[in-house]
């Protein structure tokens, strides 16, 4: 028999040969004493390698867990939530641009109007009003996607028929009454909250968000609440969206997320941050002490998601987002006024 | 083989997620990207349920990689614009800094392989059988050991060879 050639000898040492395969290396090798010295040659060669690559490893960090249980919260948010919104969302952005680029105008100059039911507060927050592209866009967005019919193709299956669902449970007429807005027919809706797609299912009760949130939900004292919204957030176990009035043309969305321990730390894993990184994050400004370095790595890795900071505080198990078109400044200072709404 | 139920794909995702954070790092040379790859491309499996989630989530990756590093490289061109000025040195223990050249030297040395040898290699590396690794690259399977013989023995080559080099650059 021929010598045994490196890369049948390569296959040996990694187990990749059928039985007879191995036989006949066997029995070469047996009898041939340069094949054998090749052999060790070449399994040196392979634990060298397995070293080098070793070092080239990315540093250890702990396997998000991933047991039998937590299969179904990754099915239902990821399978559920990204595919159905990534299209959906195209059709949103392109009504919310031309809705936006139509009502823009108009909008952005009113002065305050002194409307008495106008928290005196909330008015101050208002003043520098500059562009705020993000979050303008956001409530653009969500214009746009209530205009969009029921039957429209913005609301495929699941959406469409969770809708449905979702309508069937009953309203808190008390809450309601309070509201001096009516509330929108329900109808499925994508919200963008720092740039992440929020599905936006129907209005719901008070009493329906406390026992989604486990707690009360947060929203800005002072400010009449239009409407509550069931979401569905990656990473968060529930979301519900309370919409306030600052006055007649300025809305903003609460966005309280029940984080999820499955869903954000063990599957949707955000990636890019370590785990702890998320949960101590408060402001913008707490995180800009960040090297120069560091700031271009992350900027070459990932343009523009992660360059947009978000700012969220922590209740307990809530996280709270603000959005609405306002400069992120005073969306930071509304965040910092939040509380619990009591019945 | 049957489509994979969310079931068989979370025993995919213990048994591979690692590795192909592993096989993406050693693409993009960025740990945070590489794990928010490997998630998108989990992510991208529960929505198609391939039939072989691991071959699959592999190619996927692959070509995630491919348009990340196309992508890195535009934004490089701008970003060397803008940080033109010198950088802070992080502080580092003498011992992070000689890690952190190995791994540059690693990578100088993975960078001197063919594309092909190179990524026989990483998939190797990342737990593909030589049947897989064939299925993937569109090689033979008879193949697959002589293109592993070959890329070890360069990269160790490679890397033995960067280091003299450096040794000689010093002085």
């Amino acid at each position: 028999m021929s010598h045994v050639d490196d890369g049948t000898l390569h296959a040996y040492l990694d187990g990749e040969l059928s039985p007879a395969e191995v036989q006949g290396v066997d029995a070469h090798l047996a009898q041939c004493p340069a094949c054998r010295g090749r052999l060790d040659e070449e399994r040196a060669l392979i634990t060298r390698a397995g070293e080098l690559l070793a070092v080239a490893a990315p540093p250890d960090r702990e396997l998000p867990p991933f047991r039998a249980g937590d299969v179904k919260p990754l099915t239902r948010l990821w399978w559920k939530a990204r595919l159905p919104l990534a299209w959906a969302a195209t059709v949103v952005v392109a009504l919310g641009i031309g809705t936006y680029l139509g009502k823009g105008v108009e909008r952005v100059p009113q002065a305050p109007t002194a409307s008495d039911t106008q928290p005196v507060k909330l008015k101050a927050l208002q003043a520098p009003i500059s562009s705020d592209t993000v979050q303008r866009e956001s409530r653009a967005e969500r214009r746009g996607a209530a205009r969009t019919p029921p039957a429209a193709p913005a609301a495929p299956g699941p959406a469409a028929r969770r809708a449905t669902e979702m309508a069937a449970i009953p309203r808190d007429t008390a809450l309601r009454a309070a509201t001096p807005a009516p509330a929108p027919a329900p109808q499925p809706a994508f919200v963008m909250v720092d740039g992440a797609l929020v599905e936006k299912a129907s209005p719901i009760s008070l009493d329906s968000a406390r026992r989604l949130l486990g707690a009360d939900p947060l929203a800005v004292p002072g400010a009449p609440i239009r409407t509550m919204y069931r979401a569905r957030e990656i990473g968060y176990s529930a979301v519900v969206i309370v919409e306030q009035a600052l006055d007649s043309s300025t809305v903003i969305e609460v966005v309280n997320g029940r984080r999820s321990p499955l869903g954000l730390d063990a599957v949707a894993v955000t990636g890019a941050a370590a785990p702890g990184e998320r949960a101590d994050s408060v402001s913008v400004a707490e995180r800009a002490p960040l090297s120069r370095a560091r700031i271009a790595d992350s900027l070459a890795a990932a343009p523009g998601a992660k360059a947009a900071a978000r700012a969220l505080r922590r209740f307990d198990n809530l996280e709270i987002r603000i959005s609405g078109p306002l400069p992120s400044d005073s969306l930071g200072k509304l965040l910092q006024l939040v509380g619990p709404v009591k019945p | 083989m049957g489509s994979s139920a969310p079931q068989d794909l979370a025993e995919v995702y213990r048994a591979t997620y690692r590795a192909l954070v592993r096989f993406l790092y050693r693409k993009v040379w960025d740990a945070e990207r590489a794990e928010d790859l490997a998630q998108e491309a989990f992510a991208r499996a529960l929505v198609h349920k391939p039939e072989n989630a691991r071959g699959w989530l592999f190619i996927v990756a692959a070509n995630m990689a491919r348009d990340d590093a196309r992508r890195a490289a535009r934004e490089r061109r701008h970003l060397t614009l803008l940080t033109a000025e010198p950088q802070e040195s992080t502080l580092a223990s003498d011992e992070a800094i000689e890690v952190e050249s190995d791994r540059a030297r690693v990578r100088a040395a993975l960078d001197e392989l063919s594309p092909r040898d190179r990524e026989v290699l990483l998939l190797w590396d990342s737990g593909l059988s030589y049947e897989e690794i064939a299925a993937q690259t569109g090689l033979a399977r008879g193949a697959i050991g002589t293109t592993l013989s070959r890329a070890r023995r360069r990269l160790v080559q490679a890397y033995e060879a960067g280091k003299a080099g450096e040794h000689v650059a010093r002085g």
